[in-house]
């Protein structure tokens, strides 16, 4: 039913890229899995939604990982909620990971754009 | 279900959520929606909560455990549902996993067991001889042996023995040991209280002092410390008590608990008529030794084969015919694996044992396949159960693993109530194979290993009844009419037949040895075995006994019958040369021996008073001697050459008897020869025995009171010749017993298993059975229907039972006596026992399926 509208603006996210997007969002400061999937969508310029079904087993394995670490804090509204945190690991992991992700979209896009990729040659 | 170890965590995930859910709304609210459309929108958003908590939950990583848990309760709950299924299933498993860890664990505790000792793997059992090692040796090649020290750290010498313990007049006799003086060092062991016997408590000479073990320390002394240097008197003598042995070591002669350990230098001190062990001739010694560091049992064997020869000469003596001489010298030694010590019991144990273990195994199949049939009754019970969970979603994988947990659950609380079982029924089969004479004792608290079998033999198990009826029970649509089944029903009946053979050959052998005519009445006959030496016996000891009202006949001998030991020389008719070894079985016996015992004379007389020293030497030969060494002659009157215990001697043969068993039932009689036990002048045993009427108890005590009086500084024990010759059936009635009680067993569960599969078909068929009886069957076509297909399920049983038999009776055939493991009437009454039970068995589901109302029955669909 309502599939195959969703299916126009939002793009499903392959495992490592959500891990990868949290990371990333993380690197500005501590938040709550409310608050990531709010800025991975605005970030994104709501292209890109993240499903909770996703979103929270992401956060729970990547501090099994040791990427992430959480606490309890209080929001601005008074409401307790779980914010995580990135760690070293998660900084080191963030950089190389990123890395590799930055190099495997300009490979696709030269692969999507052949005439600039031409260009380049 | 939540594995509750988690509850932290999972509050905190569901905190999570719903703080989630709050800032959605609240977002929302400032956008401008209405309260509740915000909190919908925010759930609707969120989606499904129960589905997001799961996913995330697997992240944690302890989903399978999780799940197991799950399992377990689910699989607990169903057991509580049906509380018959499952006491029937647990029992089962309870039985068979008992009777198997019984049997294993003696079998341990016989064969396995190390010694409480140090380092017991390097311990090695010193053997003597040239082709068949002997595993006794004499006093001094112990010492000998000890003396090496460039090849052993130590040899440790032992054996047996009852110390008579107490004051004048109240004796008792106390299990223990005679060892050398290094055997404490050799084994490694610390003294709990005191010190252990040295090296020079076993000199000539040397202070009688004991060893006590800590058993014994607890029960005569409550554990006192003042234990230590009290006196004891053995055999009169006062004896020191300077030491605890460890806690746990009771000697290294397995299932003989030794409560006293001496040095064997202080024989000729506490019982001066046996000094006579410590010479050259007497083997009786088992020897424990321990290699030098460095030195391997190839090596001391080797550098023992250069060094025997020297030592040799010390430790045979010359007044030995120059053949026994030659062949002591030229015998090797032999180390074997000695760290689980020495027992005579497992030359006759091993095998019977072994095939006890079969038997529980196959015990333990039937109950498998018992418990196999009823799981897959009960899961065509729950087919619509396993089908809605299937429709609902549930994976086919999960399904078989939730089944299986539920057939581990019930294996793991039968193997727990087993071990209980096996407990008890470890110290019934101690009961059967001891007796106050030799009494067996063993540590049986179960250990590592015996628990590792009972969980081996648990999950074993499980894996078999479980994994059909699992893969059976997810495959969503069952076969009406299962091959399965039939088909265990079938193998339990069969391996049954196998036991129920089994049992009827055992109780056959054992019918047979009591049926064995032993050349004697073993009934009301007492007999009392003496201490001291011939010299000291007291002449008038048989008129004493005599006189004791109810005794009819009395006498005295060396040797009784299947008392264990039996005396043995060389003796042929005069004229012809001496044979190098032993031909004739020897029993010194008095005037009245024969009568006494109601030995048949066949001719000439029996023994008088007047054949005493001064007289000419007389004996009286059995039938198989007069047959072999006389053929059709009348022996009466010939003469004999003969060595009666290393002296040569000419006898004059007065009579010849009828044979008599001497060693064993199952050995045939063996030429023997009787000689007057008054012309007899060495320390030699004595046995008084009393042909009694009327009450053997009360006459067991008036003679005791009797012989008491006379030597008070012995123990006297009065025992019964009929419980002597039982003595000797111990193995076979064990074997009797317990095949006869798991065959029981197995008949039982396979009746059950039959019942069972009949009553479940009946209920299945509860329409086919209206219709034909709607048809006009009769209850009694109906009844002989049902009866029917059990008897082709036995039939088909048998089949499958019957080939097993020829490979088992290969496993048996020692064990037997007097009838061939295919004995053909046994097999023919196990089948038709068989069948009679499985009749019965089918009776009840039978006769429901006569009652079916076809009214109802038709109705029901």
């Amino acid at each position: 039913m309502a599939k195959g509208e969703a299916y126009q603006n939002r793009i499903e996210l392959v495992q490592g890229t959500l891990d990868l997007l949290v990371l990333q969002t993380l690197l500005w400061g501590a938040q709550h899995g409310y608050g990531i999937a709010q800025a991975i969508r605005s970030g994104s310029g709501d292209v890109l939604q993240v499903e909770t079904g996703s979103l929270y087993p992401a956060l729970h394995r990547l501090e099994k990982q040791g990427w992430i670490k959480s606490e309890w804090r209080t929001t601005e509204n008074k409401q307790r909620a779980k914010y995580y945190q990135l760690t070293a690991a998660g900084k080191k992991q963030l950089a190389s990971e990123g890395e590799r992700w930055r190099r495997v979209t300009a490979a696709i896009a030269s692969l999507m754009e052949p005439r600039e990729s031409g260009g380049a040659l | 279900m939540k594995w509750p170890l988690w509850g932290r965590r999972n509050r905190e995930l569901e905190e999570e959520i719903r703080a989630h859910l709050a800032m959605a709304a609240h977002d929302r609210i400032e956008r401008g929606e209405t309260p509740e459309s915000a909190e919908q929108g925010a759930q609707r958003q969120f989606g499904n909560v129960a589905l997001v908590q799961e996913t995330t939950r697997e992240m944690w990583g302890w989903r399978w455990l999780e799940r197991l848990w799950q399992d377990l309760r689910y699989g607990l709950r169903g057991m509580r549902r049906a509380p018959g299924f499952t006491a029937v299933a647990v029992a089962s498993v309870a039985l068979g996993i008992g009777a198997n860890t019984a049997i294993f664990s003696l079998f341990d505790a016989l064969m396995l067991k190390s010694l409480p000792v140090r380092d017991p793997g390097s311990l090695y059992l010193v053997g003597l001889g040239v082709d068949n090692p002997m595993e006794s040796l004499s006093y001094r090649i112990v010492r000998a042996l000890a003396e090496r020290k460039e090849i052993f750290f130590g040899v440790a010498g032992f054996s047996r023995w009852i110390f008579p313990v107490g004051p004048s007049g109240a004796i008792r006799n106390t299990p223990g040991a005679l060892v050398t003086g290094e055997f404490y060092e050799t084994l490694g062991l610390q003294p709990a209280a005191g010190r252990l016997l040295m090296p020079a408590d076993d000199e000539p000479g040397a202070a009688p002092v004991a060893v006590i073990s800590d058993g014994y320390w607890e029960r005569s002394f409550s554990r006192s410390p003042d234990a230590l240097g009290k006196t004891i008197r053995i055999g009169g003598v006062p004896v020191t008590i300077v030491g605890v042995a460890p806690r746990g070591f009771t000697g290294a002669n397995v299932g003989a608990v030794a409560d006293i350990s001496m040095a064997a230098s202080t024989l000729p001190l506490i019982k001066p008529e046996a000094a006579a062990l410590l010479g050259p001739g007497n083997v009786w010694l088992r020897a424990l030794a321990r290699l030098r560091g460095g030195i391997s049992a190839s090596q001391a064997t080797a550098r023992l084969a250069t060094v025997w020869p020297g030592m040799a000469e010390r430790v045979v003596s010359p007044t030995w015919p120059r053949d026994r001489q030659r062949e002591i010298i030229d015998a090797r030694f032999v180390l074997k694996p000695g760290g689980t010590g020495w027992t005579y019991l497992r030359q006759i144990y091993r095998r019977p044992l072994l095939v006890l273990l079969g038997v529980t195994g196959i015990v333990l199949l039937i109950a498998c396949a018992n418990v196999a049939t009823l799981l897959l009754s009960r899961a065509a019970a729950r087919q619509k159960e396993i089908a809605i969970r299937l429709a609902i979603g549930a994976a086919r994988a999960r399904i078989v693993r939730q089944l299986f947990t539920e057939s581990a659950l019930l294996a793991a609380a039968g193997g727990t109530i087993g071990i209980g079982l096996a407990w008890v029924l470890s110290l019934v089969l101690l009961n059967l194979v001891s007796s106050e004479r030799l009494p067996v004792m063993f540590d049986l608290a179960p250990n590592g290993r015996v628990l590792a079998f009972t969980t081996t033999a648990a999950m074993a198990t499980a894996l078999l009844f479980g994994l059909a009826p699992a893969l059976h029970g997810a495959s969503a649509v069952i076969r009406r009419r299962s091959r399965i089944l039939p088909t265990l029903v079938s193998v339990q009946v069969g391996l049954s037949l196998l036991l129920l053979i089994g049992a009827g050959l055992f109780e056959g052998t054992l019918r047979n040895l009591e049926n064995v005519d032993p050349g004697f009445q073993r009934e009301a006959v007492l007999l009392v075995d003496l201490e001291g030496r011939r010299n000291t016996v007291p002449r008038d000891l048989v008129e004493t006994l005599l006189r004791v009202p109810g005794v009819i006949a009395a006498s005295i001998s060396t040797h009784t019958p299947l008392s264990g030991s039996t005396w043995s020389d060389p003796a042929v008719p005069a004229g012809q040369p001496l044979p190098k070894r032993d031909n004739a079985v020897f029993n010194g016996a008095g005037p009245g021996f024969l009568e006494t015992m109601q030995i048949r004379l066949l001719a000439g007389r029996d023994f008088s008073e007047h054949d005493g020293p001064g007289s000419v030497q007389v004996a009286i030969v059995n039938e198989a001697y007069a047959r072999r060494y006389f053929g059709n002659r009348d022996p009466v009157g010939q003469h004999l050459s003969a060595m009666v215990r290393g002296k040569a001697a000419d006898l004059e043969i007065i009579g010849v008897t009828r044979n008599t068993v001497h060693s064993g039932l199952r050995v045939p009689p063996y030429p023997g020869i009787y000689v007057s036990y008054f012309q007899l002048q060495d320390d030699i045993p004595s046995t008084l025995e009393a042909r009694v009427r009327g009450q053997l108890g009360q006459a067991a005590h008036a003679i005791r009171e009797a012989v008491q009086a006379k030597l008070p500084e012995s123990s006297v024990e009065v025992r019964a010749l009929s419980e002597q010759v039982e003595a000797t059936m111990t193995q076979e009635r064990m074997l009797a017993t317990l095949a006869s009680g798991f065959s029981a067993l197995a008949l039982l569960l396979a009746c059950v298993g039959l019942y069972g599969l009949l009553h479940y078909s009946v209920a299945q068929r509860t329409r086919e059975i209206g219709i034909r009886m709607a048809l006009g069957a009769r209850q009694g076509g109906v009844i002989g229907m049902e009866l029917g297909r059990a008897i082709r399920l036995v039939l088909a049983g048998i089949a499958l039972g019957l080939p097993g038999v020829w490979i088992a009776s290969r496993w048996v055939k020692s064990l037997l006596f007097g009838l061939a493991p295919t004995d053909p009437a046994t097999i023919a009454g196990a089948a038709l026992l068989l069948v009679i039970a499985a009749l019965a068995a089918a009776y009840l589901p039978a006769r429901g399926a006569a009652r079916v109302d076809p009214m109802i029955a038709l109705r029901e669909e």
